[in-house]
């Protein structure tokens, strides 16, 4: 009766038209106007219970019915309001209120079938709670009440969520190894040589601190080829040089001045000193070149590799006075040819890396090149700079190859669906929906990442599946029972219907051939259950 | 729709590897039948977005957006 009650305004404004025409024309017009208003209620007040939701569809249709309407029913237009309460008496009892949307429906839908499609679609509740059921369920459960109730638990658990915050610091331990890396190399950077300095103060070996300033002037004029190439370098940027040897500058300027007054003021005997100071700066080693004293071979390789990483050789130093420091008891030459052994390894290592970095940066600015040098020791600290560089990019390569296999939960590996594949697909549904653009290369990757993701879904569900069997080989009627979970199979839709629509010939023909009879099978049981029940 | 056949073998191996079970022998045609249901779901949404974002052809964002939602109703 709302209804109804709401269709009387909306004749109103029709009835306020009214009075325009009847200004113009005469009293039968006004009349026959009224009696075009009357039916429309009529109508609507019918089409209300089928199509109650859509107002645009109310409008059109009542223009078109309205016409026939009071065609006919304009001579009757004085019963009319005797008609109005009698039909609106009548459909008190629930037969007479569908025997006349029945009649009013058949009356306005010429087309059977589009009566039962429009009728089952919009009016069967269960359809629309499904629908709304698939819209909604999928969104908001899964993702908001695990977490929730997770954290929940731990905070309102009393002192057990202490306990429990402590491993949580566990994770930023992995990160934590790193950290110190790097810590370590900004304190190597700067402090160690100043703790050198004193160090050398306390205890410093004459000879070893002359050889090292000699090592110097005598680097610059060593013609060697290693040198050559390294000095040219460094000579085409000398400006750069000084700017970039921030680093390097401080330790030789620092380390030989200081050692200067230190050998004039006390001589000692220390292995552990002359270590330091051939592990600790390149000009101990250039030093030894100078001298010739130690190891005439020894000699020429390592100063310019030092020259050239001053990070790496302060992580080899602390290697090498670790070392010099297990062999104190040994003579001073033992130590330092143990060293210059380790060193021409390190150093011939690092000649190649050395070259790589450099030629790229001196291009670019300064910070840069102070940048790219103190990535690269961190990276050779975490590398720990014995191993070479040639197997680094040995690993990378195989990294790259293994994107293509992934490997699942249970640690098999299987290879990634084939695109090519997902493109036809994709493109012929494309077609289907009527989209003309064809599917891109990112849409692709975006697909065959979906791709993987459902068959990894998949794989889990049939795998539950099975289980709940009680076997260990999937069956059809495992992928038979997810999909009716998924609704995709209904008493309308079989598995052969879809397959129709959607599989070639080949594989329709032996999806026939075996699973059919088993399907029978379960449909006989279901239909005979059902029938017993209803029985 | 498809008119030539899918990988097989593939399909078995990406099952058998992520169930760790062995697979029947032509439960690989129902899979890769769910799978086609999966994609015309994945791509009638993606099509009705990029519709609705004014986007000439299917793009790998509207995809992106509408792929979890696919993924949860083919959930079993």
């Amino acid at each position: 009766m709302s209804e109804s009650a709401r269709k009387r305004p909306r004749t109103s404004p029709q009835n306020s038209e009214g009075p325009e025409g009847t200004g113009n024309t005469t009293l039968y017009t006004s009349l026959r106007q009224l009696a075009g208003i009357a039916p429309r209620p009529t109508t609507p007040f019918k089409r209300a219970s089928s199509a109650g939701p859509t107002p645009g569809s109310r409008r059109t249709p009542n223009i078109v019915i309205r016409t026939p309407g009071t065609v006919a029913q304009t001579p009757r237009s004085g019963a009319r309001p005797r008609q109005f309460p009698a039909r609106r008496a009548a459909p008190t009892t629930p037969h007479a209120i569908r025997a006349l949307r029945e009649r009013a429906n058949a009356a306005r839908t010429p087309g059977a079938h589009r009566r039962r499609s429009g009728r089952i679609q919009r009016e069967t509740p269960r359809d629309i709670l499904r629908d709304l059921s698939r819209v909604l369920a999928p969104t908001t459960r899964p993702i908001k009440s695990s977490p929730q109730v997770q954290d929940s638990r731990r905070q309102s658990a009393l002192d057990l969520p202490d306990v429990e915050d402590d491993p949580e610091p566990a994770a930023p331990r992995l990160s934590m190894p790193l950290d110190d890396m790097y810590d370590d190399n900004s304190f190597d950077e700067a402090p160690p040589r100043q703790s050198l300095l004193p160090e050398f103060l306390d205890d410093v070996d004459t000879e070893t601190i002359h050889s090292l300033e000699f090592g110097r002037r005598a680097l610059s004029e060593d013609p060697r080829m290693t040198f050559a190439a390294r000095l040219s370098e460094l000579g085409l940027g000398g400006e750069e040089l000084e700017i970039d040897r921030t680093f390097i500058n401080r330790r030789p300027t620092l380390n030989p001045d200081q050692i200067l007054q230190d050998t004039i003021q006390e001589e000692v005997d220390d292995t552990t000193t002359e270590i330091r100071t051939l592990t600790g700066q390149r000009e101990g080693r250039s030093s030894e070149v100078g001298l010739g004293v130690f190891g005439q071979t020894d000699e020429p390789d390592e100063p310019t590799f030092r020259f050239t990483i001053p990070q790496r050789i302060q992580a080899q130093a602390q290697n090498i006075a670790q070392d010099g420091a297990q062999f104190e008891d040994d003579t001073g030459q033992d130590v330092e040819s143990n060293a210059a052994v380790n060193e021409e390894e390190e150093d011939a290592i690092a000649g190649f890396e050395q070259d790589g970095w450099e030629s790229d940066p001196h291009v670019e600015d300064d910070e840069d090149l102070q940048a790219y040098r103190e990535e690269v020791s961190a990276v050779d600290r975490s590398l720990q700079t014995h191993s070479p560089e040639r197997p680094i990019p040995a690993e990378i390569r195989p990294r790259r190859q293994r994107k293509e296999l992934h490997i699942s939960r249970c640690g098999h590996e299987y290879p990634s669906f084939n695109p090519t594949v997902v493109k036809r697909l994709a493109n012929s549904f494309a077609k289907a929906q009527g989209s003309k653009g064809k599917i891109g290369n990112d849409t692709l990757d975006a697909l065959v990442k979906a791709t993987d993701f459902f068959f990894e879904q998949i794989g889990e569900d049939l795998a539950v599946y099975a289980q709940h069997a009680g076997r260990k080989i999937i069956e059809e009627s495992d992928v038979i029972a997810l999909m009716r979970r998924q609704r995709k199979i209904t008493s309308n839709n079989t598995i052969f219907s879809l397959a129709q629509k959607l599989l070639p010939r080949e594989l329709l023909q032996e999806l026939r051939m075996h699973p059919a009879p088993k399907l029978k099978g379960q449909k006989r049981k279901r239909m005979e259950s059902i029938e017993e029940e209803a029985g | 729709m498809a008119q030539t056949l899918y990988p097989r073998g593939t399909v078995k191996k990406i099952v058998k590897a992520h169930t760790n079970r062995s697979l029947s022998k032509n439960v690989d045609v129902l899979i890769f039948l769910n799978y086609a249901l999966f994609m015309q779901d994945i791509i009638k949404e993606a099509s009705i977005t990029s519709k609705a974002a004014n986007e000439r052809s299917i793009s790998a964002l509207s995809v992106r957006k509408v792929r979890e939602g696919c993924l949860r109703k083919f959930a079993g």
